[in-house]
This record gives C-alpha cells, structure tokens and sequence, in this order.
C-alpha cells in the first residue's frame, strides 16, 4: 500500500530531524564551553541555539515522533479496563481535547503571529517563526487526536504500553 | 473555591483528563485554556507560557543532556567493564552478584541521572548475570536491581534533582552535592540487607578474581570511572555551569566509548540519539504542560493562599515535613514522578520557605520520595520495567523489594529528621544557607 509506505518514509524523515536536533544541540554546547573557556571569546549565539533547539526538539517530538505509548499518561485505569472501555475514554477525551484545541487555535495564532514585531538577541530570529513550532504542533496534535477518535469510533484498541519504553527521565 | 470557579472547573478538568489516559501534558494544556476562557483571559497566553517558558529556562537544557550522557554510558562495553571491576570489589564475599548490585548502581549513580536508564541498561545485564544458571531467585535479583536503579537520581547527576531546581530555583550544584551522602547512606543499607540475607539464603559466591589481573581491570575500568570527576569536578571548580557540565559529560561518555572501548558505530550512535530524544520529547511535553498550569497557579495566588492556611496551625518545621514525606508517598505510589516534582512541590515551596526549611534539604527530601515512589506499588515505573525484563510476577518482585523499601523509608526517615546528613556537604563547599 503506497499510502503506509509513505507514511513510513516522512515518519523516518521526522525522526532524523528530531535525532538532529539533539546533534545542533550538543554542537552548540560544545562550540560554546570551547570559545569561552579555551578560547576566551565568549559567544551568545550558542546559548540561543541550544534552547531554540530544546524547543523545537520537543515540540517536533511530541507533533511528529511520540507513540500513542511513549508519552506519559495516568494508566493505572487507562491501563486496567478492558478494551471496550478504553475505547470509550479514548473516544471521551479525544472529544475534549480536539474541542479545546480547535476552539483556542485562533488565539494561539494570532499570539505567534503578533511575536513577528520581536526577534532574537543574537541570531536575529523573528519569534513568529521560531514559535510557528507551535503552530505545528498544535494542528499536528488535532489531526492525531482526530486520528485517535476515528479509531476508537470504529472498534480499535491501542497497544499497551512497553514499560521499558517508558519516556520517563527519572 | 465554589464549584462554578474558574480555577476549580480547570483543576477537574485536568484531573478528569487524566484519569481517563489523555496524556498528563496534554491534560494540563487543556484544562489551562479551560481556565483562561472561564477567566476572560486571552486563550492565547497558554501559547506564550507554554513557549516563553521553554525558551528561558536555561536550566532545563541539562535534562536532555543527562538523559544523553546516561543512554551512552548504558550501552556496550562500558558496562561490562565497570561490571568487571565491581566484581573484583565484592564478588568475592556471599551474595557476590547481589552486592556487585549495589556497587554498580553507585557507581553508575555517579555517571547517569535516571533511574530508568540505569535499570532499563546496565540493570538489564545485572538481572542477566544473577539469574544465569539459576544462581539467584529471579523475583530477588529483580527487586535487588530495581531497588539499586532508585540510587541513581540521589547521588549526583540526577534529571528530578533539575526539575526540582527549575521549580524552586534553589542552586543545583549545592543541591548535588546535598544528595551525595543520602545516596551513600542508602548503599550501604542495601549492602547491609544483601550481607544478611545472603547468610539466610545461602547465595552463591563468585571466583575470587586473581590478583595480578586486578590491575588490567582496574586500568580497563578507569576511564569510565573517572566520568563523576569530569562531570562534577566542572561544576565545583567552577569551571562550567551544570548544563554545559552535562554537555560534558555526554562528549566524555561519548570519546571514551568511541577511542578507547571502540563499540561506537553511526548505526548504534543515531539509535541512541534518537532514543534520547524520545526521552527528551516525553518528558519536555510535561514540563511544558507544567509551565502552563504553573502559570495559571500562580494568577490564583495558590501556593501563598496554602502557606497562609498552613501557617494558621502553627506547624513546626518537622510536623510540616513529616506531612510532606506522607503525602508525596501516597502520591508516589499513583502518579508519575515528574508530574509531583512539576506540579505539587511548586505548591508547597512556599510554606517550607515561610517556615525557614531549607530549600536544598527540602529539595533532597522530596527527591527520595519521588524515588521511592518508582518502586511502591500500583504505579511505580521500575516495578513495571523489572517485571518486564526479569519476567516476573508483580506479587513477587514486590514480596522481595519490600526490606528494601523498608531500607528505604529509614533512610528517608534519618535525613528528614538530621537535615546535617544532607547540609553538610554543600555547607563545606560554601554553601549558606
């Protein structure tokens, strides 16, 4: 099926790009302690760069990468009922959320592209593009839940969650 | 607080959100844009919360960089190195596995700041080698490893100790150090435990490691073990911040695997990336919904309006920490830990601040908790990862973890009630509070 290996490919692409993030990330850190200390130059580039790429890396993870199971979540029901159940409160809070997420998109949109009269200190980013992240990630997580509630509707249950898998950094 | 409240329809929305298995970030956004339209505020300010917050809080970026530096240090050679050289230690006495356990788990604890990496890694080889030919019951070696895994975070790096210092901006580098001597007193209870259970048990004992090869072993091993110098000596000299010490550490983990042991490939490097940024996006989404529900905390005066009511029954400094040791513990044993840390102890800061509790003495009190927390049943995150890698039953492994809970509470009990056990250290390097 074209589709799904279409899906497989920009689903590789998202990954890469988050697997990058984190690379810029640790490179700016790098760059960073070498010009400061072993140089004696400080830069202020670096520090905007590793926290634009923090937020980018999470909000691109979280839009585009995290499994349905890597995200944390209360489970100790969601976990428990049968998978009648589970559909139901898929179904519910789906519901809520592609309501409140739909509902305030207007306003999110219009803050990010009022952010376009600021720009970053160093690297002269205007806020409207850096924060469009959001923008992304909001629509990306309506069409998920959307998604999610289609799938619900029509009798599918979700994996349980891997605990080796568990996307805690405690 | 009536029922029609903003605030009180924000809190059950997010309350119901969650028990119903939405994911907790996504739980607290929702229910802040709740808040915001009830409120007549601009829906809009969930956004700027949500990004402003990311985007100055410069201390969070060591949370990636731990969760790094921790994946690179769990995979490969690394760990069968140190395992070696713990051997050596104390493989030699009754119970040898068991205590290599624990001095592993120390060690590691000095190098990596999640308890999950280090059970879900070198816990995974642990709970290999002590079942390898039936040499220990499985549901034992599982609960001795999940059990060890709960040192990670105390004894320095640690992400929740970040998490802590994001929320009450108390220094990092004191709250480090605060942990070290807790984390040490909880090693050798556990060490204690094995010592005596081994006897009751009869468990086996390994071959002495011949002493002219205690040397290359050692020599092997030191690279790795001079990882907690790099990273903490960069903090204390004052050298690096303790973000970019975690950049350090990443790149130390990362050269030593790659020149020394060579177990480094680009296949085996991007899957780690990866792997870390999943972690990253994870737990950042709940750091990011956090932000916005603090935000909307705050506008409603909560933690103040708690101080206030606390202060009203005279508490003392130890009753008010004796309450907070209880409910984080029940709390532990429902809700994920990160969610406390970001979400209840914000709340609770001010009241310590008010009745003079010191906010890294505070900070490590709480940390142990939500430690604990990972091992009390329902919910406790390496309860599940055990039972998944050491295929045991839930009943089991939590029949043999509980001395080590026990072990456990005492040890929080003791630095809850002798704040020096945890002041001591950073009082000597300077600190003054």
């Amino acid at each position: 099926m074209p589709l799904a290996r279409i899906g497989q490919f920009l689903y590789r692409r998202a990954e890469n790009v988050l697997a990058i993030l984190l690379v810029v990330m640790f490179l700016a850190f790098m760059a960073q302690i070498i010009f400061r200390y072993f140089l004696n130059f400080p830069i202020g580039w670096t520090s905007e760069l590793t926290v634009i790429t923090w937020l980018w890396l999470v909000l691109w993870g979280a839009a585009f990468v995290l499994r349905e199971d890597e995200e944390i979540r209360f489970d100790l029901i969601y976990g428990a009922v049968g998978p009648g159940v589970r559909r139901v409160m898929t179904i519910v809070f789906s519901v809520v959320l592609l309501v409140i997420y739909l509902f305030s998109y207007p306003a999110v949109l219009d803050y990010v592209t009022f952010m376009k009269v600021q720009a970053t200190a160093y690297m002269k980013i205007r806020f409207d593009l850096l924060f469009s992240i959001y923008l992304f990630f909001a629509a990306a997580v309506i069409v998920r839940y959307a998604w999610l509630l289609w799938g619900a509707i029509r009798g599918r249950d979700r994996r349980r969650r891997d605990p080796e898998q568990a996307g805690s950094g405690l | 607080m009536s029922l029609a409240d903003p605030f009180a329809l924000c809190l059950f929305a997010i309350i119901a959100l969650s028990l119903l298995g939405l994911p907790i970030g996504h739980a607290m956004i929702a229910g802040s844009i709740v808040y915001l339209y009830l409120a007549g505020l601009d829906m809009g300010t969930a956004a700027e919360q949500l990004l402003n917050g990311m985007y100055t809080s410069y201390i969070l970026l060591a949370v990636p960089l731990f969760i790094l530096s921790a994946e690179i240090m769990n995979t490969g050679s690394m760990t069968e190195r140190l395992l070696r050289f713990c051997n050596t230690l104390v493989g030699r006495f009754r119970g040898g596995l068991a205590l290599v356990n624990v001095v592993q788990s120390i060690i590691f604890a000095g190098m990596s700041g999640s308890a999950i990496a280090d059970a879900a890694g070198v816990g995974k080889m642990m709970q290999k080698m002590m079942t390898h030919g039936g040499r220990y019951p499985a549901s034992f070696a599982a609960a001795l490893t999940a059990a060890t895994a709960v040192i990670g975070p105390i004894i320095p790096p640690s992400i929740p100790v970040v998490l802590y210092a994001l929320v009450s901006d108390a220094s990092i580098g004191y709250l480090f150090l605060g942990g070290m001597v807790p984390g040490l007193l909880m090693g050798l209870l556990q060490m204690v435990l094995v010592v005596w259970r081994a006897r009751r048990r009869n468990f086996p004992v390994e071959d002495p490691v011949p002493l002219r090869q205690i040397p290359g072993i050692t020599i092997r091993a030191f690279p790795a073990l001079m990882m907690p110098v790099v990273l903490l000596g960069g903090i204390y000299s004052g050298f690096t911040t303790p973000t970019e010490a975690a950049a350090i550490a990443a790149a130390y983990a990362f050269l030593i695997s790659a020149l020394l042991y060579r177990t480094v490939t680009f296949r085996s490097t991007y899957q780690t990336l990866l792997s870390s940024a999943r972690t990253t996006a994870s737990i950042g989404m709940l750091i990011a919904g956090a932000l916005v529900f603090n935000y909307v905390v705050t506008v409603e005066n909560i933690p103040r309006t708690l101080s206030a009511f606390l202060q009203g029954f005279d508490l003392t400094p130890t009753m008010f920490l004796i309450i907070v040791n209880i409910l984080l513990l029940v709390l532990g044993c429902l809700l994920e830990g990160t969610t406390i840390i970001l979400i209840v102890i914000p709340v609770l800061i001010p009241t310590a601040q008010a009745l003079g509790v010191d906010l890294v003495h505070f900070g490590i009190v709480c940390v142990v908790n939500i430690m604990i927390g990972l091992i009390t049943p329902p919910y406790g995150l390496l309860l599940f990862i055990m039972t998944n890698i050491g295929q045991v039953s839930l009943r089991a492994l939590v029949r043999d973890i509980l001395p080590f809970l026990y072990a456990m509470l005492a040890s929080l009990a003791l630095i809850t009630f002798f704040p020096d056990l945890v002041l001591f250290l950073p009082r000597m390097l300077g600190y003054q509070g």
